[in-house]
Formats: structure tokens, C-alpha cells, sequence
């Protein structure tokens, strides 16, 4: 059963002589349970794809079907709301909020989805368990490695059991040994049925991948299964 | 709610994380805002608050009784005065029997008695000295001499605008005499005349009382023929000031009314005083209201940079399913929190600090002793002024900055 699909996409910036046409078309799909890849060159589109699967930015054209949900077109506080219920997010560079706690910055979402404070904080600290961070809920992050934020990160996403997560190059800040920890703990989720949509350009993160979407210039260049 | 809850610990993690030094700086500017507020026109009112307050302890007390507007005395004064003593909530109250007259110094040593005589036309005011006292304090504004015994006869106090020596500053306004303390002076009215030496001269931030000479009351009797003993007013001191209008209201059903006009200190008080103590209300809260729009825009200021340097942050929380009313929310607690924070110390500084010392210090202002007046009740509402101005100021950049594109605000793009 696919959990995404994605038809005919087209994502154009500017205007007239200014206009940029990054997404020329892209039609891809994702099953539910699938760990897929997207890789490309710098400037090839990959992020931009992801933004438009993961309801950040809206396609200039194009139809998105997420878990049977038609996502353009939504407003601004339906995408919020969509994204809050059934996506989880990990960023480039964490994206923690700095003044609030690892624990806290878990629960921030299961918060917004009307948990209440000890439920939420029970399974904050159980995600936070999940990614290997035990005793750290009380830290900020200031207080943390890059390798550790990016595992509040993943506990973040992953507490509100999303059905879709996305990695936006989830290793590009973090040194070898933790980049590979990071990409064991992505690929541990996967196992136990998350799907997944990564973007990466580094090839040796995309083994434990079973699909590897290529893309150039906008446009879908080739698929390989692994 | 939800939003609340979730805004209200954004809010306050982001107050409790933040530089404690920027923490205080605000929270400074916030007090003193405050400050501005309640103690410009608190100044300003306290002029005339000051002047009133003088006026009720040295001249007209906690209730006034004048002749009812159809007679020109207090009838039955006698009966009158021991009604009066039958009331367990009066403390004291004093019997003032007024007549204008001339006052006329150096009539004795005048060679030239073609020359100008040395005269000035005075109000003299009859009193029993003990219960004068005790309800007004004269003997305290003894400005030189010694105050009147209930026994002596033939001496008077004067108030110190009858005199050259202490009126000079006024020009020509007032009518004066060159007399000092222990020179005779020769009273006349209604015909009579009679010498009397100064005993002391009155002086005070009220010009009722500098303008009045004082003498007992069996004297005043005798030269204006007040033989009924009717008095012009009788002044009277409450044990609980503030309750002046129940003993007055008590007065008046008691039949009291039939005799004289009873009018608590505040209703005796003239218009003009009432509309000169509103007017500097606003004036001051006019230029308090300035401090409001520089704080107004301080705390905008503050919570726009705030926001626009975690933009990323405010995106990156939309990103994550953050709804923007929680994140506006955590914004305005902020600024609601230095708000009530600044605000509390102001309070603090003015109820616990400035009115007790300007209290026991009063500005000296030529025509009052100066208090700082804020009553609570003005306070609070300026308060609440303050802090709407202060939310509405916390919430606009919050909106302006949360509205902005969500995958623009993670990507640091304009």
C-alpha cells in the first residue's frame, strides 16, 4: 500500500525572467513501511522534494496523496495540524528549541496533541530511552554533543508514533562515528515497520535503504532497489 | 487551553533561559515606566492633595457646620455644642466666631497724626484656645510667640499675611501691618476698640489661617455684641476621618440639621479645588502616558528582535506541528511578564518607599507641602492600562514574525 503519492510535481521560485524551475515533474510513490533514499547533487532538488512530500511548502503544481490525504491545497492551520498528526521531521542541524530541556522539547508535540503532561513526559522519556539517552532528559540542548541533539531530534519525531519520517540529511553536522550511530538508529525504526524518507547525498548512509531515489536537475533519474 | 498551557511553558522557559542582566534591564525600564506613571501625576496631584490635607488638619477638619443658607449664624450654638458631645465617633471640635475688623500698630509712637495710619482690615476669629487647639494644632504654626491661654484676655495671634515682615515677598497683595511679637495693636469693630498685645504670630501653608487673627472667644463676644453666643462655624475632628460622612449623615438625622448646615470636609470643599486636583490628574497621567509609548515601544522592540533571532526557532516549531496562536501566546507571556514584574516593583517602590518618605518629607512648594498621592484604586487602573499596552506591544512583532512562511522561516529566507 503506498503512503505516498506523488503526481506530475512542479515546484517553481520567482517570477517572469527571475523564475526558477527547481521540481520538473516528479512522479514517485512510497509504501507504507518503505525506507527510501532520495540522493542527488547539491542543487539537484532532493531537499525541495522533500519539503513538498513532508507538507513544509506547497507544489506549484501537482497532486501529493499522503496516507489517502489530498495535502495540497490545505490551509495554513490544516498542514500545521496534518504535520503535527501524522509526520515527524529530523533536520539537517536538530532544530531543538534551545531553551527547552531534551524531555521538553520531546513532549512539545505530544502536547500540542492534547496529551496530557504526565503522559507526554512518560513517553518522552521513553523515546528518549528508545535513542540511547538515558539520564540526559534534563538537559538542554547547549548541554548536548551534535550527535546526542540529533537523537532528541529522532525522539522528537518518533514519540508521536508518526506515520511518515522524514530525515533531511540527518548526518551532514555530525562526524563519522556519529553520523553511522545516527543512521543505525534510523535504520532500527525502519525495522520495526516506520517508514521512512531520507534525503542524503552521502552514498554510504543509503545501505540499510531499500530504495535509492536518484535526481538531477529536478527530475527523477533513475530508482534502484537494494 | 491546550494552546495556553503549551505557550505558557514556551513562554516562561524562554524567560527563565534568557540573560539575566537583559532580564533586569527590562524589567528596570518596565519599573520605571511604571514609576513615571503613578509618580508624575502623583506628584502633581499631591500638590494640591497636600494643600487639601493641611487644610482639613489646621483649618477645616473632618465635618464643617456653617449657618444654614437662609440665616447668618449657627442657631442655638449652646444646644448645638452638647449635642455634639453626646457623639462618641467626634474627637474634638472647636466654636469659631468670625467678624472683620480693623487692626491698627504704632499708634502710640505716630507723631505725624495727619500722616497714614499703620492699619490693615483683618478677619478675627474667636476661639476657645484649648479646643482650638486640639483641634486644628494652631499652637504648632506658632511661627514666633507663644500661643493664647483660656484664662488671659488682651492678646491676639495674627496670622503672618497681616504683617510687613512676613508678607513682603507678596507685593502689595495683602493688607498689612509693621507689628512683631509683644507690640500692642488696637483692634476696632463695630465701634468698640480695644489694645491688644501680639502674642505670637501664626504662619502656615494655608493662607485661610495666615490670614486670620485669633482671639479668645468671651472678647470677640464682647466687641462684635454676639450676645447669643451664636457662632459662625464650628469645625469638627472625627476619631475615623474616613468615616466623617456617617457622623455627619448620624448629625443630620439626629435633628441637627434644623440649626446649621453639616457638610463633610470633602463636600465643603470648594469646586474649583475638586476641578484644579482633576485636571492636574490628567495632566500628570497625560505625561505618564508618554513613558507608556516609549515602554510600549521598548518591549515591541525587545520582543521583535527576540522573534526575529529565532525565526528559525518559530519555524522550525510550526514545522513540528506547533500551532502560531501557541507560539504568539509564549510571546505575549513574555512581555506580560515583564510587565507584572516591572509593575510590581514600581508598586512596591511607590507604597513601600515613596509615599512613606515624601510623607514624612514633604516637597516644600510655597503653597503646600507636597505629597506623592497614588490611591490604590487610580493605580490599579493605570496598571491595567500599562499592561494591555504591554501585551499588545509583546504580541504584534510575535504576529508579524510567526505569520511568516514556515519553510521560509526554517531556511532562514526572506
Amino acid at each position: 500500500m503506498n503512503i505516498i503519492e506523488a503526481k506530475n510535481i512542479h515546484r517553481k521560485f520567482g517570477k517572469g525572467d527571475l523564475e526558477v524551475h527547481i521540481l520538473k515533474g516528479i512522479d514517485m510513490t512510497v509504501r507504507q513501511g518503505e525506507f527510501v533514499a532520495i540522493m542527488g547533487k547539491s542543487g539537484a532538488g532532493k531537499s525541495t522534494l522533500m519539503y513538498q512530500l513532508s507538507v513544509l511548502d506547497e507544489p506549484t503544481d501537482g497532486e501529493i496523496l499522503i496516507d489517502e490525504t489530498d495535502v495540497v491545497g490545505m490551509n495554513e492551520k490544516e498542514r500545521t495540524e496534518f504535520r503535527l498528526n501524522t509526520l515527524g521531521y529530523v533536520f539537517q542541524d536538530y532544530a531543538l528549541v534551545p531553551d527547552l530541556s531534551a524531555r521538553e522539547n520531546v513532549m512539545m508535540p505530544l502536547l500540542m496533541r492534547g496529551i496530557d503532561w504526565e503522559t507526554a513526559s512518560r513517553t518522552a522519556d521513553q523515546s528518549l530511552d528508545a535513542v540511547g539517552l538515558e539520564c540526559k532528559y534534563e538537559n538542554l540542548p547547549a548541554m548536548l554533543s551534535g550527535g546526542e541533539q540529533q537523537r532528541v531530534a529522532i525522539a522528537r519525531a518518533i514519540a508521536g508514533k508518526p506515520k511518515i519520517l522524514f530525515a533531511d540529511e540527518p548526518t551532514a553536522n555530525l562526524d563519522s562515528v556519529s553520523g553511522k550511530q545516527i543512521i543505525e538508529l534510523i535504520a532500527q525504526l525502519h525495522t520495526e515497520g516506520q517508514t521512512i524518507v531520507m534525503v542524503t547525498h552521502e552514498p554510504e548512509y543509503t545501505h540499510h535503504c531499500e530504495r535509492i531515489i536518484h535526481l538531477e536537475d529536478g527530475m527523477i533519474t533513475a530508482q534502484e532497489e537494494t | 487551553m491546550r494552546a495556553l498551557r503549551i505557550g505558557l511553558l514556551l513562554g516562561f522557559r524562554q524567560i527563565q533561559r534568557a540573560s539575566i542582566w537583559t532580564t533586569t534591564l527590562i524589567v528596570f525600564v518596565m519599573m520605571l515606566t511604571f514609576l513615571n506613571l503613578i509618580a508624575v501625576s502623583g506628584v502633581l496631584v499631591g500638590l494640591i492633595e497636600g494643600a487639601e490635607r493641611a487644610v482639613r488638619e489646621n483649618a477645616m477638619g473632618d465635618i464643617v457646620v456653617t449657618a444654614r443658607d437662609d440665616e447668618d449664624r449657627i442657631l442655638e450654638t449652646e444646644s448645638f455644642v452638647k449635642e455634639l458631645k453626646t457623639y462618641d465617633d467626634i474627637q474634638h471640635y472647636s466654636v469659631r466666631y468670625s467678624g472683620n475688623a480693623l487692626l491698627e500698630a504704632n499708634y502710640k509712637e505716630r507723631r505725624d497724626l495727619s500722616g497714614e495710619r499703620d492699619t490693615a482690615a483683618i478677619i478675627v476669629q474667636g476661639i476657645n484656645p484649648t479646643n482650638e487647639d486640639s483641634m486644628s494644632h494652631l499652637s504648632e504654626l506658632l511661627r514666633d510667640g507663644e500661643y493664647l491661654s483660656d484664662e488671659e484676655e488682651g492678646y491676639i495671634l495674627i496670622g503672618a499675611y497681616y504683617l510687613k515682615e512676613y508678607a513682603e515677598n507678596f507685593g502689595d497683595i495683602f493688607d498689612t501691618i509693621d507689628a512683631k511679637t509683644g507690640d500692642t495693636v488696637r483692634l476696632s469693630a463695630n465701634g468698640v476698640s480695644k489694645e491688644f498685645v501680639v502674642k505670637g504670630i501664626i504662619e502656615s501653608k494655608v493662607d485661610e489661617i495666615n490670614l486670620s487673627t485669633y482671639i479668645p472667644e468671651r472678647e470677640f463676644r464682647r466687641i462684635f455684641g454676639r450676645l447669643d453666643r451664636n457662632a459662625d462655624t464650628i469645625v469638627i475632628r472625627t476619631n475615623t476621618p474616613e468615616n466623617n460622612a456617617v457622623v455627619a449623615e448620624s448629625m443630620k438625622a439626629s435633628g441637627l440639621a434644623e440649626y446649621a448646615k453639616i457638610q463633610t470636609y470633602e463636600e465643603s470643599l470648594p469646586k474649583f479645588l475638586i476641578d484644579i486636583k482633576n485636571t492636574f490628574n490628567v495632566l500628570g497621567t497625560f505625561i505618564g502616558s508618554i513613558g507608556i509609548v516609549v515602554a510600549s515601544i521598548t518591549i515591541f522592540i525587545i520582543i521583535f528582535i527576540n522573534a526575529l533571532s529565532r525565526r528559525r526557532h518559530i519555524g522550525i516549531l510550526k514545522g513540528i506541528g506547533i500551532q502560531r496562536n501557541v507560539i504568539e501566546i509564549a510571546y505575549v507571556i513574555q512581555a506580560a511578564f515583564y510587565a507584572l514584574t516591572g509593575s510590581a516593583l514600581g508598586a512596591l517602590a511607590t507604597y513601600g518607599f515613596l509615599i512613606p518618605y515624601f510623607d514624612a518629607n514633604p516637597i516644600q512648594f510655597p503653597f503646600s507641602d507636597g505629597i506623592l498621592s497614588a490611591d490604590p484604586e487610580s493605580t490599579f487602573w493605570k496598571f491595567i492600562i500599562l499592561f494591555i499596552i504591554t501585551l499588545i506591544a509583546g504580541f504584534i512583532p510575535a504576529w508579524l514574525i510567526v505569520r511568516q512562511n514556515t519553510l521560509n522561516s526554517i531556511l532562514g529566507r526572506k
